[in-house]
């Protein structure tokens, strides 16, 4: 009954509703973001000196997640691929290592986080590690909400139901562009916290 | 999301099901609706305190004042910093909690699905989230009264490092954070649904000028909000964390140094606020525009004056008001050409808003006018948002923005336009759409006392801001008579509060005629103003599902007095 | 708006395995060189530079290809110019008002000729 609008080209976008909506939240997260990144950038311009990331941060870490987070960007794509083909096996297989790549991302970040504070580091310490924990930690909330999304895809893959459902490959694919713009996030967060 | 079973003209849902956790974007629209009510009228109660207090400083607050705790009102005359409390959350409250809700999520929740022929929302369980959003975010922005530290004191603009000091502050963020979220899911909903969910044959240039409004609101929502939910995690981490992204170095507090690392830029917070903030004032001020439009159009029995104009008009208002944002800021210390940019840009946003009231006024020429309760609102409408809009002009010129920044004058703009224009407009719009809502009109003689009262009062409270302002009033005292030159125009001060008296008194009968109309009010058809749009041409109220069957539209939205047609009006569904 | 996707063939949309293999490659190398310049520890200007423009080709890769943005439906590219657009405003304009407050920092002597009558 609700996409009986689908009908009518002349009324219909031509992008579907979940698609539509997911792009239009990635809108708001863009200027959630670029925010963020204006504050960083008026307070590091404002600041009369800015640490240089090798010596204040764990930058191996800082890679290794960078490397962890684009593969978990690339499992995510090939479930996707695997949906679209609608092999369940396969599906749940690349889904589960998206997961499990994005736990160990977590994992990483809590030995970072657990380094810095071992050393009496703090968010109040400078304005540099507030900038560091402010934004990193937003970034993983942000990886807690795709772990949510993600793993509940993960477990509507054991029902059939859900392959039946022609909505189903849509909420892989929107599911998808959300932890992509959470990957594009972080590509641009590394050099911006730990190499310039 | 979308396209799940939501159980449309299957088995009756329970109570639960079908008023409270509702999916139904008209329960959902209603919902909206009494809750923004009600706390309009909170907002509206502690602006009464603290009128009290502007008109008589320092004498007790009579009845109530003994009802308050002795730290807030000692003796029950109000304290200064109850005063700043109030001050705060009367700001906070109208603006996030009770206008915007009643413009966006009330009417366009109800009525946009149903102007574009659409079954429900395009995301039902959203719009549901959306809703239970708001009313925590709500309900705990009420409660930081009751908190240790009391309620926020920083203004509804929560300036650094003042909110950052001020014991309070941590609550109001939070419930915004939720308040913004909820409008977020709320936004994405409205543009899905209106680039979608539209009935065959409805193009956009068939759309009614209220649906266009609501599409730029949400746009309007949807870019503006993030940047002050990011400015208020940062805000967030000064206060709970101790960083200083707000708090400069050296800041001197009650004689002491603070002990931050300092390095960080209040005005930075300013830039993010007044980024949402003056947005925020069009998703204010373009609703209730769409809501007069379609009222004028229905009582003139002829069409617009000028549909694209208006429709164009809304469009760049919608570009142009994230252009703006730092006229609110010229005495702050902001760069001096960054001033001049953003005079120039408010010189220019003036020029659409003037076009929408021209075509309104011309849509008046040579019209058969069918004085009814809601038209009364739209025609006073049309000049107080009118006064509203054109006292804004010498607040955004740097020259004479300096003087009147701080002073009574700038209430008093504001509040003609959100009071006189919009509360004005939202109000006639209830009496426009409560046949669809109830099946039953509201009293017509009631709603006229309402109205004259209301108006006359309205004008009344705000009128005398802009002689005290000129006269120098500063707009930030807890006690106006502190400064000996407010001291002349303290009298108004006093007519002030005496007519926000009895604006309250005048709302009672619309209270009363709202509620016994819903239940005892005369019984009316499918389509009792004669109207052309979509949302007449189902039932009242309009089933679940709305439409029996999906709608064909077939002309534009404002057909009326069309030559050679025995009625005066031609409804867009009509094939011929 | 005429629906174009609808009418294309349906394999335009099948995801392309290989072209995800490759890409994947590349954003790992870059990621080694970003971290690689960085080590040489140039200037701060020319570092930044450098690092963004790395940036720039890595989030337009995912974007490109794992959102599929390369062949999407016009109206998403029209949403996110429209965005662009609107970020492009609240990005400059602090900046360049932050970069006013650094220079009253630096140079305070303009802060003083204003007011010649408070100087000793």
């Amino acid at each position: 009954m609700i996409t009986t609008a689908m009908d009518n080209p002349d009324t219909h976008s031509g992008v579907s509703n979940a698609k539509l909506g997911v792009w239009l939240f990635l809108c708001s997260e863009i200027m959630l973001f670029a925010t963020l990144f204006t504050s960083y950038i008026v307070l590091r311009t404002g600041a009369s000196s800015w640490p240089w990331g090798w010596d204040a941060l764990n930058v191996p870490l800082g890679t290794l997640n960078t490397a962890i987070l684009i593969s978990s960007s690339v499992t995510i794509v090939m479930a996707y691929a695997r949906a679209y083909d609608k092999d369940v096996k396969g599906f749940r297989l690349w889904m589960g290592l998206t997961l499990l790549l994005s736990f160990a991302f977590l994992v990483v970040k809590g030995f970072e986080y657990h380094g810095e504070f071992a050393k009496g580091i703090w968010p109040s310490t400078s304005l540099f590690y507030a900038c560091y924990f402010t934004l990193t930690g937003l970034h993983g909330i942000h990886i807690l909400g795709g772990i949510v999304v993600n793993s509940s895809l993960l477990y509507m893959s054991f029902k059939k139901e859900h392959w039946d459902n022609p909505l189903f490959l849509g909420r892989v694919e929107g599911a998808g562009l959300y932890w992509h713009f959470v990957d594009i996030v972080w590509i641009f967060l590394f050099p911006a916290l730990y190499l310039l | 999301m979308s396209g799940d079973s939501n159980g449309h003209g299957a088995h009756e849902p329970s109570f639960w099901r079908k008023y409270v956790f509702s999916v139904d974007h008209k329960v959902i629209g209603l919902q909206y609706m009494m809750t923004a009510m009600s706390f309009l009228m909170v907002g509206f109660a502690l602006m009464l305190l603290m009128r009290w207090q502007l008109a008589w400083p320092g004498a007790p607050i009579p009845f109530f004042g003994r009802l308050f705790p002795p730290d807030l009102a000692p003796n029950g005359v109000m304290s200064g910093e109850f005063y700043n409390s109030l001050g705060a959350m009367h700001g906070t409250i109208m603006v996030f909690l009770g206008v915007v809700p009643l413009a966006v999520g009330a009417y366009g929740n109800y009525l946009l699905p149903l102007q574009i022929g659409a079954p429900d929302m395009a995301f039902p369980r959203l719009n549901m989230a959306s809703y239970w959003l708001f009313l925590g975010g709500g309900l705990l922005m009420l409660s930081s009264f009751m908190m240790p530290g009391g309620a926020a004191q920083s203004g509804w603009t929560s300036y650094p490092p003042l909110s950052i000091i001020n014991p309070g502050q941590t609550v109001w963020l939070f419930s915004m954070v939720l308040i913004i979220t909820s409008s977020l899911l709320g936004s994405i909903n409205f543009l899905v649904t209106a680039m979608n969910m539209r009935a065959p044959g409805m193009s956009l240039w068939r759309l009614p000028v209220f649906c266009w409004a609501q599409m730029v609101t949400s746009v309007l929502l949807l870019l503006a909000f993030p940047p002050l939910e990011a400015a208020a995690f940062l805000q967030v981490m000064d206060r709970v964390f101790h960083t200083s992204f707000y708090m400069p170095k050296g800041l001197v507090v009650l004689g002491h140094v603070s002990t931050v690392s300092g390095g960080g830029q209040p005005l930075l917070w300013e830039h993010l606020f007044w980024f949402l903030a003056h947005p925020e004032v069009y998703v204010l001020v373009l609703p209730p525009m769409g809501i007069v439009a379609e009222i004028i159009a229905n009582n003139t029995r002829k069409p617009l004056h000028g549909y694209k104009t208006i429709v164009v008009s809304m469009i760049s208002i919608g570009v142009m008001s994230f252009l703006v944002w730092a006229h609110h800021m010229f005495i702050s210390g902001m760069s001096p050409a960054l001033s001049n940019f953003f005079l120039v840009t408010t010189m220019i946003i003036s020029v659409p808003s003037v076009a929408i009231l021209t075509c309104l006024i011309f849509s008046l020429k040579g019209g058969s006018i069918r004085f009814t309760t809601p038209m009364l609102y739209a025609l006073a409408f049309l000049p107080l948002f009118g006064i509203g809009g054109l006292t804004g002009l010498p607040l955004g010129l740097t020259v004479t923005d300096i003087y009147l920044h701080d002073t009574y004058y700038v209430i008093g703009h504001f509040h003609f336009v959100v009071v006189t224009g919009s509360i004005l407009a939202l109000l006639g719009g209830t009496y426009h759409w409560f046949p669809k809502w109830f099946g039953r009109k509201m009293n017509d003689t009631l709603g006229k006392v309402h109205f004259w009262g209301s108006v006359v009062c309205m004008i009344g409270v705000f009128g005398p801001m802009f002689p005290m302002g000129l006269a120098g009033a500063s707009r930030r005292l807890y006690d106006p008579t502190a400064q000996v030159h407010n001291l002349i125009v303290q009298p108004l001060n006093v007519v002030s509060t005496v007519f926000a008296y009895g604006l309250f008194l005048f709302q009672l009968p619309f209270i009363w005629n709202f509620f016994h109309s819903m239940f005892r009010g005369e019984k009316t058809e499918e389509n009792p103003w004669h109207a052309t749009t979509l949302e007449w041409a189902c039932p009242s109220p309009p089933p679940h599902g709305n439409f029996d069957k999906t709608p064909r539209v077939h002309r534009g939205p404002y057909e009326y007095s069309a030559p050679g047609r025995k009625t005066d009006y031609w409804m867009q569904t009509d094939p011929a | 708006m005429p629906d174009k996707t609808a009418a294309a063939p349906h394999d335009a949309h099948r995801p392309n395995v290989r072209l995800f293999a490759a890409v994947f490659g590349a954003l790992l190398c870059l990621t080694l060189l970003t971290v690689a310049v960085s080590r040489l520890r140039l200037e701060r200007p020319e570092a930044i530079t450098v690092g963004l423009l790395i940036a720039l080709i890595k989030g337009g890769l995912v974007a490109a290809v794992f959102m599929h943005l390369w062949g999407e439906n016009t109206l998403v590219h029209r949403v996110l110019y429209t965005v662009a657009f609107f970020a492009a405003f609240l990005m400059t304009l602090p900046i360049l008002d932050g970069h006013y407050f650094v220079h009253l920092l630096t140079n305070p002597a303009p802060v003083a000729a204003q007011h010649p009558d408070e100087g000793h």
